[in-house]
């Protein structure tokens, strides 16, 4: 066994070994993923996930390194890049990734990609055209 | 500032070319040649073709030192770099078919899941997913 195989051991012994906390969070991130566009907020992920609500925001910050709703922004931002791209308007791609205005959608997208929506799309859209 | 380019250096840029496009997948971004064996190579991903580049250096060809860590990590096991993928398992299958020799088969470690392959050009590279 190599060097870093042990050390992966040692990692996941010492700070991955609480089976039913990772379990928790995956299947919080898992429901993250697939209803993205819906309504989600720490309430219903907590209820759905069998754990109180500052326990939830904890365990998922300590696995994932961002909060729950952290996490939903940046997987909205990441379905919103590939509808712009696909050509999507910037309104129906912000209500299409659950986001509930184009206000609020614009300044999280601004800020983590330093690009606004309608900037990001026409670059997207002019590489595309070369 | 902006991340534009990473490297990973390789032992021949010729072989590491040949590795990072037609085993892995990635495109040729920049070709220039440099001294008459060296030249500014660099490959991206296919589904970030705007992404970071990743430079294949040449650096333990010629700089003795690179090429002592370069064999220190190898030889520890460490992967010198890291890519996400949407599947470790279908990449470790992928590769497996195309004969890429795999030190770290996909394994769960917390909230990620990774596996560790040979780059046949000095290094191990990870390879990882969340979960």
């Amino acid at each position: 066994m190599t060097y870093y195989e042990k050390e992966i051991m040692r990692i996941s012994n010492s700070c991955f070994s609480n089976d039913r906390q990772i379990e928790t969070v995956i299947c919080t991130r898992t429901y993250i993923d697939n209803n993205f566009n819906k309504e989600l907020n720490l309430n219903f992920l907590s209820y759905i996930g069998f754990a109180s609500k500052f326990h939830l925001l904890r365990i998922f910050k300590k696995y994932y390194g961002l909060t729950p709703k952290q996490y939903l922004i940046s997987k909205r931002i990441i379905e919103s890049k590939k509808l712009l791209k696909s050509g999507m308007t910037v309104t129906e791609s912000c209500y299409h990734v659950g986001f509930e205005t184009p206000s609020s959608f614009s300044t999280l997208f601004k800020s983590r990609t330093g690009l606004t929506p309608s900037r990001y799309q026409k670059e997207q859209l002019s590489q595309s055209e070369l | 500032m902006k991340v534009r380019v990473l490297s990973i250096p390789v032992q021949n840029q010729d072989n590491a070319l040949t590795f990072y496009t037609e085993i892995l997948g990635f495109i040729k971004k920049l070709d220039i040649p440099l001294t008459e064996d060296n030249r500014w190579l660099t490959v991206v991903s296919k589904e970030q073709p705007d992404g970071p580049e990743v430079l294949l250096e040449p650096a333990p060809k010629d700089f003795e030192p690179a090429k002592t860590y370069q064999k220190a990590l190898f030889r520890a096991g460490i992967p010198y770099a890291q890519f996400d993928v949407e599947s470790v398992q279908d990449e470790y299958e992928r590769l497996t078919k195309l004969n890429v020799d795999f030190t770290v088969k996909p394994t769960d470690i917390g909230t990620a899941r990774i596996a560790v392959f040979n780059d046949t050009c000095g290094n191990l590279i990870q390879i990882a997913q969340l979960i």
